[in-house]
């Protein structure tokens, strides 16, 4: 293996293991690390934090890489390596408090909080997404997700992983993770809603009768 | 329903199931939405939250706000790393794997 001086990693290569050993990791770091890096970002909502994910990950991958077996996707496999590294990181900074959310919780009481909007007003995903304080609102929201329902929500509709995929990455049946979603949604459903964003909005407040 | 003679109704009612249904449907069909929108029920299933979704503009509305907010969740879409953080990145990764 060539060096390429000082501090670049010349001498890491041969640190590191065999030649095939990097080869092998190098293709997997290639080849996944844009997608762990997005996946990580959606669940820890800040760039240095996403960073050390990727870090954990990767390192945990290169030391597994001889033991996995091909038994499940690669990415699957880094998705579980990726999903303990971030919930790691997680309670490291913040410690909060794990919760379960009741689907209870989420049954309207009024016809108000039925007709909860959110405040897309007819643009795409996209578009809607440009507006700084909905895009915020949105990242909030899912930041405030207990993690355990947020790993299913980034993974299921943010990547979109399968159930079953979702389901082996965490330990679950598809039931349990199908019931997670459903509740994740809920809160940001309501979450985007309750926020009020739409009364600050001119083109919101049309509502009706166009 | 005019604005005021709606504040009015729920003012009397903070629940107001005005579609001649209960609210015990409504609460069936939100249990399900999920499913509903993930294309996961049966015909049969599908075609009664159909059913109610159009009698019944408080679900509507409803599922709407669910839609839109799990078709947001699908386009976020973060910065990506940039190439020199990539490199950097895994010349650390390959030393610390080396130490360990």
């Amino acid at each position: 293996m060539k060096s390429r001086g000082q501090g670049h990693g010349g001498d890491t290569h041969s640190a590191a293991g065999s030649t095939n050993d990097v080869e092998a990791f190098d293709r997997l770091y290639r080849e996944h690390v844009d997608r762990i890096y997005r996946f990580a970002q959606r669940m820890c909502g800040q760039a240095d934090d996403a960073k050390d994910v990727v870090q954990d990950t990767f390192l945990n991958a290169y030391r597994g890489l001889k033991n996995f077996r091909g038994d499940a996707q690669v990415s699957t496999w880094l998705y579980t390596i990726a999903s303990r590294a971030s919930i790691r990181m997680r309670r490291k900074r913040k410690g909060e408090p794990e919760r379960e959310l009741s689907l209870e919780e989420f049954i309207p009481t009024s016809e108000g909080e039925f007709r909860l909007q959110i405040p897309t007003d007819g643009l795409t995903p996209q578009e809607a997404l440009e507006n700084k304080e909905l895009s915020r609102a949105l990242h909030q929201a899912i930041l405030k997700l207990p993690k355990k329902y947020r790993l299913v929500l980034v993974l299921r509709d943010m990547e979109g992983l399968t159930a079953k995929e979702v389901g082996s990455i965490m330990g679950l049946n598809e039931r349990a993770v199908k019931s997670r979603l459903h509740r994740a949604r809920l809160f940001v459903r309501r979450e985007l809603s309750a926020r009020g964003i739409a009364g600050r909005h001119p083109a919101a407040q049309t509502t009706g009768s166009s | 329903m005019s604005t005021a003679r709606r504040a009015i109704a729920m003012h009397h009612s903070p629940f107001h199931p005005h579609h001649g249904h209960s609210k015990a449907l409504c609460v069936k069909v939100l249990r399900r939405l999920s499913a509903y929108l993930d294309d996961e029920l049966t015909v049969g299933i599908c075609k009664e939250i159909r059913k109610h979704l159009g009698a019944c503009p408080n679900c509507e509305e409803f599922i709407a706000s669910l839609r839109q907010a799990v078709s947001l969740c699908r386009h976020i879409d973060p910065a990506p790393l940039s190439p020199a953080f990539k490199v950097r990145l895994r010349i650390q990764i390959l030393k610390a794997a080396g130490r360990g």
